[in-house]
């Protein structure tokens, strides 16, 4: 395979809050076209690779190449003219409460493009309908049911019809039909469009639908990469647990749990000097 | 020893909180000027219509509760004035007291103040639950740049609400003070009127708006950054929409303050 096949490739990327480090030397290939998942159990660093691919956060060290070129190297312009071809669902759909569902869907047809008022209409009523919201154009982002809001973030991710898409999390907090309906939706919008969709999630029935081929993470590094069946017969013993959904010892649980969050704590302290009262007043 | 150190580490601490807030806020101003003033230039246009509906929220809608304080402020100080000034039979200086107050000085604090709790809080509530909610995160991945987005329109909209505001504010202050002059005080309205013109100078026009200029960057900024702070959930909007009036407050009286000692020797 050559390097033109993968659409984005991450090199030993380290990322850090404060001193604590969150993901450790994680390199990935993620092919054009295809529908990549990343899994892992809660606080194993997934969201935050996640926020790194979308240049929520810079990486404390390591690539990554969106298309051969260095996003984190890139200047604050170029780096907005590749957002403009890739596109993010979050958790919380984070549609913009203060306007109308047609208006979020809207609006970065609005604020990256010079197109016809008409055009932009039409183009949002596609996308609308598409992920089946046609009709609920003037409803508030408060209006509308969790599984709806999921729709709609994903209209507008889809806006500017962008190359890659990344989902964080898209069945969190729906109930089964709903997140079935998510995962038909992601399925449906990677065979329509050929997209190429980048799935955080720790869902194992959604993992099954929509991946390609999946990574598995553990406390901030990779554990194993491949096809989902691949994975599921990986002889990695986190692979086994996870896939196989046994416990963890809760004993070992409990004191692993009160260190991380000592460690936390003073990761924060460390990386905020700036908290309370930090300027006069108070 | 120990209580050496302490010392010390307090007074460190203190001093490297309160400069990287600096640091921060600096990083705010330059951006903020960069979207409104130099980005434009490049094709890279102002929200007008949001500037617009912004315009009408902090200056519009804040004008009737800012008229109603301003002008019993002005009767109160009319009449606080009158109970000193009538023991010297000076009552006709009332007119010369409550017009040079409060256009160097009542109209534009009053104003600033009455606008923090409306609106600065306002905007540290609104940046912060959108921060909340991971909508700052989506205009960033969508590629719009939250100072463009939120804070230019809100910026530009406080630096022509505020001093329009406290020019407005004046007026209805000198009038308050008119009112009760002239009609409780017992003086000749002519009179009063004449005083007030001839006490007030254009030095005390520019003193006043000057001053409430630097009251809306205060109350923009403070509130901005305030709510990009937040942290949490509500609980921490709440906090720093607390903050934010209370720190708001805090630089405007610290800022009066500075220009009021400027102008004085000036």
């Amino acid at each position: 395979m050559t390097n033109n096949d993968y659409i984005i490739q991450v090199r030993g990327l380290v990322a850090k809050y404060g001193e604590t480090t969150v993901l450790e030397d994680i390199n990935l290939d993620i092919r054009r076209g295809e529908t990549f998942v990343i899994l892992g159990g809660s606080g194993c660093g997934k969201s935050t690779l996640l926020r790194n691919l979308v240049g929520l956060m810079r990486p404390a060290a390591g690539a990554i190449l969106f298309n051969g070129e260095d996003f984190t190297a890139m200047s604050e312009d170029q780096r907005t003219a590749v957002r403009k071809r890739m596109g993010m669902c979050f958790q919380g759909a984070a549609l913009l409460n203060s306007m109308s569902l047609y208006d979020n869907v809207a609006l970065p047809l609005r604020e990256h493009t010079k197109l016809k008022e008409s055009t932009i209409e039409i183009m949002t009523r596609i996308k609308l309908d598409l992920v089946g919201l046609a009709g609920y154009e003037d409803y508030q982002p408060s209006e509308l049911s969790g599984g709806m809001k999921k729709r709609a973030g994903i209209a507008r991710a889809m806006a500017m019809d962008p190359e890659m898409i990344f989902y964080d999390e898209p069945s969190a907090g729906l109930d089964p039909i709903v997140a079935a309906g998510v995962d038909m939706l992601i399925r449906k919008m990677q065979n329509t469009f050929n997209l190429t969709s980048v799935v955080v999630t720790h869902e194992l029935a959604s993992v099954e639908l929509i991946a390609d081929r999946a990574c598995l993470l553990k406390a901030g590094r990779i554990v194993a990469v491949g096809a989902v069946a691949e994975l599921k017969a990986h002889s990695h013993p986190f692979a086994r647990q996870f896939f196989g959904r046994q416990p963890e010892d809760e004993s070992a649980r409990s004191e692993e749990f009160v260190r991380s969050l000592m460690q936390g704590e003073q990761a924060a302290h460390r990386a905020r000097p700036a908290g309370r009262g930090d300027t006069t007043g108070e | 020893m120990s209580m050496v150190t302490a010392v010390f580490g307090w007074t460190g601490r203190i001093s490297l909180n309160g400069l990287y807030a600096a640091c921060r806020v600096c990083l705010l101003v330059v951006s903020t000027f960069d979207w409104i003033l130099v980005r434009p230039l490049r094709g890279q246009g102002l929200r007008v219509r949001s500037t617009l509906l912004h315009l009408v929220e902090f200056g519009a809608h804040s004008f009737p509760v800012v008229g109603l304080v301003c002008f019993l402020v002005g009767a109160i100080m009319a009449m606080q004035a009158s109970y000193q000034l009538s023991r010297f039979g000076a009552q006709q200086f009332i007119a010369d007291l409550v017009s040079v107050a409060a256009m160097r000085e009542l109209a534009p604090l009053m104003t600033a103040v009455l606008v923090t709790g409306r609106c600065g809080s306002a905007i540290a509530a609104e940046i912060g639950s959108m921060k909340v909610a991971e909508e700052i995160d989506a205009l960033e991945v969508m590629g719009i740049h939250p100072i463009r987005f939120l804070v230019a329109p809100k910026f530009l909209a406080m630096l022509i609400s505020v001093p329009a505001l406290t020019m407005l504010a004046t007026f209805v202050m000198i009038g308050g003070g008119y009112l009760l002059a002239t009609a409780v005080v017992g003086i000749e309205p002519g009179l009063y009127l004449e005083r007030t013109a001839n006490a007030l100078q254009m030095k005390d026009f520019s003193t006043g708006l000057v001053k409430s200029v630097f009251f809306a960057l205060v109350i923009c900024w403070v509130g901005v950054y305030r709510g990009f702070q937040v942290e949490g959930g509500a609980e921490g909007v709440g906090r720093m929409t607390t903050s934010s009036v209370v720190t708001s407050i805090f630089w405007i009286v610290v800022v009066d303050m500075m220009f009021t000692v400027f102008f004085y020797f000036l």
